[in-house]
């Protein structure tokens, strides 16, 4: 499935869920990533991002698509990143 | 889902944020590892010990080309799924004249059924190749009676001379002529389209071995010997006619690879990297097209239905079912 991750996180945390969400999706722009995984390793991700943020103040969001059918990403402006598999 | 990385450039990869990062020209390119399933390096790429540390614990594979696209070899990581009682029977299969012979005689069943399949679907499209595909049934028809692997060998060169002999009467373009068989180097385009379709799929299959309890050293219709991997190419040869032939000729028929796509080098003709950029997307694309399997009531792609076919050896060799070739139904 696939899947769009945005956080909004105490600075002092910022680099920490980078690294976390590095390791699943791929960095879009600022606190955002996305890609395409199962459900375990999506479980697995969720598992992670909890051990580094601090429930009462940070937020993360998760946008799940089944497919990218019916996903369309505009952009203006410049492109900061995008997941790419050859490089 | 985790595919394929490619990389067509050069730069270094490395692990950093226990995770993947291609560091070109400066510009650092992280690559999410858990959705790495292997790795095709093209390019001039560096890397450490650390880095192939890292890919063994991910279980990712590292398969390595020339600069002319020839596959040079594989980093294999360590072994995770270990039987020794399959092991056994898979020698025993080999070292058993009878029991060798028999799979072989059905890759090559396989195979053939598979290249009758493609050329009925160019026939249906308006093309006449009804003298060709009579060659190919009277060579399927010969295949239970051989006494050898060598001479088995010969009925599938025989067929597949054959029915190479249909692909000038597909296309119909004189930049993609056939002419003959030609390898080290491919004399003309078609064949250098063809030889670098099979390397992706002989990788394409050891990486799936890697994730079954098959050793990839021991095949039955290819000899095991001290060179290199032989299991993936006998699955292979069931899978090209479907997976690589139909990927090469739709890709010229579409007119997605031109001839400016090649160049002429050490007497032979080598794709280039705008070329082979194209030929890896269809290639991709064709490994995750999806098809309904009437065993398991739901849809697997290329890839995955490599896999099954792997699980079906398997079986066979512990003596539970008896293994039948994929055979296409489109």
């Amino acid at each position: 499935m696939y899947v769009i991750m945005v956080y909004d996180v105490a600075v002092e945390r910022v680099v920490k869920i980078l690294k976390v969400g590095r390791k699943y999706l791929t960095w879009v722009q600022n606190s955002v990533l996305e890609g395409d995984l199962t459900r375990a390793q999506f479980e697995r991700l969720k598992a992670e991002v909890r051990e580094v943020i601090d429930e009462s103040e940070d937020s993360v969001l998760f946008y799940l698509l089944r497919s990218t059918d019916w996903l369309e990403r505009q952009n203006l402006g410049v492109r900061k990143g995008e997941p790419k598999w050859m490089l | 889902m985790r595919r394929a990385l490619y990389l067509m450039g050069g730069g270094t990869l490395s692990r950093k944020q226990n995770t993947l990062c291609l560091e070109r020209e400066g510009a650092k390119r992280y690559v999410p590892v858990e959705q790495v399933l292997e790795i095709h390096v093209f390019g001039e790429v560096e890397f450490n010990k650390r880095l192939l540390e890292f890919l063994s614990q991910h279980e990712i594979m590292v398969h390595i080309y020339s600069y002319h696209g020839w596959y040079m070899g594989t980093f294999y990581p360590r072994e995770h799924n270990n039987s020794g009682y399959l092991l056994l029977q898979q020698v025993v299969h080999y070292l058993d004249a009878e029991k060798r012979l028999d799979l072989a005689r059905r890759f090559v069943f396989g195979a053939i059924q598979n290249l009758l399949h493609v050329l009925r679907y160019y026939q249906r499209r308006g093309k006449a190749l009804e003298d060709i595909l009579t060659a190919l049934e009277g060579q399927l028809g010969r295949v239970h009676s051989q006494q050898g692997i060598e001479q088995l060998m010969q009925v599938e060169g025989q067929a597949r001379e054959a029915y190479y002999r249909a692909f000038d009467r597909i296309l119909e373009d004189p930049d993609f002529e056939f002419e003959e068989r030609t390898r080290r180097p491919p004399r003309n385009r078609m064949n250098a389209l063809l030889s670098f379709g099979n390397s992706l799929l002989y990788t394409a299959v050891l990486s799936e071995i890697y994730r079954t309890h098959l050793d990839p050293r021991i095949g039955f219709l290819h000899a095991t010997n001290f060179r290199r991997f032989a299991l993936n190419l006998d699955v292979a040869e069931v899978f090209k006619p479907i997976l690589v032939d139909r990927t090469v000729l739709s890709l010229v028929q579409k007119r997605q690879i031109q001839a400016r796509h090649f160049d002429e080098a050490l007497g032979g003709l080598y794709l280039k990297e705008e070329g082979r950029r194209r030929f890896l997307e269809a290639w991709e694309e064709r490994l995750g097209t999806t098809l309904h399997h009437r065993g398991l009531k739901r849809h697997v792609s290329y890839r995955t239905l490599i896999r099954l076919e792997l699980y079906k050896l398997e079986k066979h060799l512990l003596g539970d079912r008896e293994y039948r070739p994929f055979r296409t139904r489109w």
